[in-house]
């Protein structure tokens, strides 16, 4: 489903986003991207969207090639690829639910059936009663889900979500995690960026960590720090 | 059908939002057009004004006095005259009536033309031309003429006129066309500063998977909006503005015959808001591309 080879990333002027990464998550697949503040996490993640470049190195999402991907494909790949965004990029003029229809109207999808599909997917996060409030009437926890569940109202084939509960109470975030869970027993990929240690150590799924932009452990079933 | 009713909801949606931006962007398309139309409107009046001011340019042929020309010697030449293709119309002036004449411009203080005896005046023709621009050559023609002394058409002031008029029309002609480069220009920066403030939506609209042109429509309807309200509101400033000068200026010189049909007025509206729409839709077209690139 994913794969990186040997990719360097560096902002300009010397920071380092990552380093030398290679990394293949296959498809049906959970995984953990964890590792200290700084330490490329969402560089990983907005590489893998295209919203950055690499300097070196290869990246192919669902077997195409992103260095080959011709500009006008791009946004049918974002499609594919339901992002919960660590800043939640909800587009403030609209309220919860035009938010979460938005990535439905962009896919030609603006008719009856798909606005029950996107008031469903509010309920789901536990949003129902507030879908009219615009997202500087929501709490971060609120936005938060607003950006999951825009994230899956397409039901796309891969979930990255960057730290989707960072921002959540302990019961929110299991009701979130378990979400992610049912999603990914669909037969979704769903590669989650987090701090939380609890949550990591007690789902045992495969963990990959990084540090100042290198890929220091990757194992199968792994906890937040090293066993 | 829902596609089109989400981009008209979208662009209205925000012009309201935004009303600070949309209202900027009013002025500034309906100033620029307020001076392009302005400028156009003065193009076609002063054209039309040339034109008159052309069609005086006569040649007057004085016939010599000593001896005065015989009535056949006059028809003749009359004939001769009214054969060339260039002459509208050629008038006699008999000796009398130029006198008379002389009297008439004098009437106020006749002591002037007291010690004048007999009649000294010559006749004339008075010949005025289909194109005043044939005015040299056909004057040319009386040269050697034994009953012709002296041909006259203010040959200075003619060849200046027609050197100015064209001169005036090519000056305003390069005006208008820079003018049009000016506007555009404040438009679309206009546009452009307007989208700026909204770089941020538009960099997650890509990020959720739009297309250039999922974006783009509700933009470009925007513009095409503010563009023909900028312009049209432009345009009846302009109507309102032109006929009141054409009024003073009937009023304050009546001798200038303003035409009434100068201005095209259809074709001037359907330009200027032609005008209004291309740039506005343009403007947003071209103030967007540099920040759909995410
Ligand atoms: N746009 C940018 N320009 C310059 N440097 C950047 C930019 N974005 C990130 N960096 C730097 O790249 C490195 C990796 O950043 P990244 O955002 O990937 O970290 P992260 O693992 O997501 O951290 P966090 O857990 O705090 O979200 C950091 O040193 C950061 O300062
Ligand atoms: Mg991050």
């Amino acid at each position: 489903m994913i794969r990186f080879e040997d990719v360097t990333k560096i902002y300009p002027p010397s920071t380092v986003g990552l380093e030398k990464v290679s990394l293949h998550i296959e498809k049906g697949e959970f995984v953990f991207l964890v590792g200290p503040s700084g330490s490329g996490k969402s560089t990983f993640i907005r590489l893998l969207i295209k919203e950055l470049e690499p300097d070196r190195g290869r990246i192919s999402v669902g077997g195409r090639d992103l260095a080959t991907l011709r500009n006008w494909k791009v946004p049918y790949l974002r499609r594919n690829i339901g992002c919960v965004f660590q800043d939640f990029k909800l587009l403030t003029n609209k309220t919860a639910f035009q938010n979460v229809m938005y990535a439905l109207v962009v896919t030609g999808q603006a008719t009856g059936a798909s606005k029950k599909k996107a008031a469903e997917i509010l309920s789901l996060v536990g949003l129902g009663h507030k879908s009219n409030s615009y997202p500087n009437e929501l709490s971060g926890g609120e936005q938060q889900r607003v950006s999951i569940a825009r994230a899956f109202v397409n039901h796309p084939p891969l979930l990255i979500a960057d730290e989707p509960t960072g921002n959540l109470d302990p019961e929110t975030s299991m009701g979130i995690m378990q979400l992610l869970y049912r999603i990914n027993k669909t037969g979704t990929t769903v590669l989650m960026a987090t701090h939380d240690r609890e949550m990591v150590d007690r789902m045992r799924r495969r963990v990959v960590a990084l540090d100042v932009g290198k890929v220091v452990r990757d194992q199968k079933r792994g906890g937040y720090g090293e066993d | 059908m829902g596609k089109i009713s989400f981009f008209l909801k979208e662009a209205f949606g925000s012009l309201r939002r935004n009303y600070f931006m949309t209202i900027a962007a009013l002025v500034t398309v309906f100033l620029s057009i307020v001076v392009l139309g302005g400028v156009l409107v003065f193009v076609y009046t002063t054209n039309a004004l040339l034109k008159e001011v052309e069609q005086k340019v006569e040649i007057t042929v004085f016939l010599k006095t000593d001896p005065d020309p015989t009535t056949d010697q006059v028809d003749a030449m009359q004939t001769k005259i009214m054969g060339w293709p260039e002459v509208k119309s050629s008038v006699f002036v008999s000796k009398e009536e130029a006198l008379n004449r002389l009297k008439e411009d004098f009437k106020d203080n006749p002591e002037i033309l007291q010690d004048l005896t007999g009649n000294p005046l010559p006749a004339s023709f008075e010949i005025s031309l289909k194109d005043p621009q044939t005015v040299s050559s056909v004057a040319e023609r009386f040269k050697g003429d034994p009953v012709v002394d002296e041909v006259s058409y203010g040959k200075e002031i003619a060849d200046k006129l027609f050197s100015f008029t064209s001169q005036a029309r090519n000056f305003l002609l390069g005006f208008i066309v820079l003018l049009g480069i000016v506007a555009i220009l404040l438009i679309s920066n206009t546009i452009r500063l307007s989208i700026f403030a909204r770089k941020r939506e538009v960099e997650i609209m890509k990020l959720v998977g739009a297309t250039n042109w999922f974006i783009r429509w509700p933009f470009v309807i925007e513009g095409v909006f503010v563009g023909f309200v900028g312009a049209a509101a432009a345009t009846v400033v302009i109507l309102i503005l032109n006929s009141f000068l054409v009024g003073k200026i009937r009023n304050g010189l009546p001798f200038m015959a303003v035409p009434l049909d100068a201005v095209p007025y259809v074709l001037v509206v359907l330009m200027l808001l032609g005008v209004g729409v291309v740039i506005g839709a343009a403007g947003s077209g071209i103030g967007l591309r540099r920040f759909l690139k995410v």
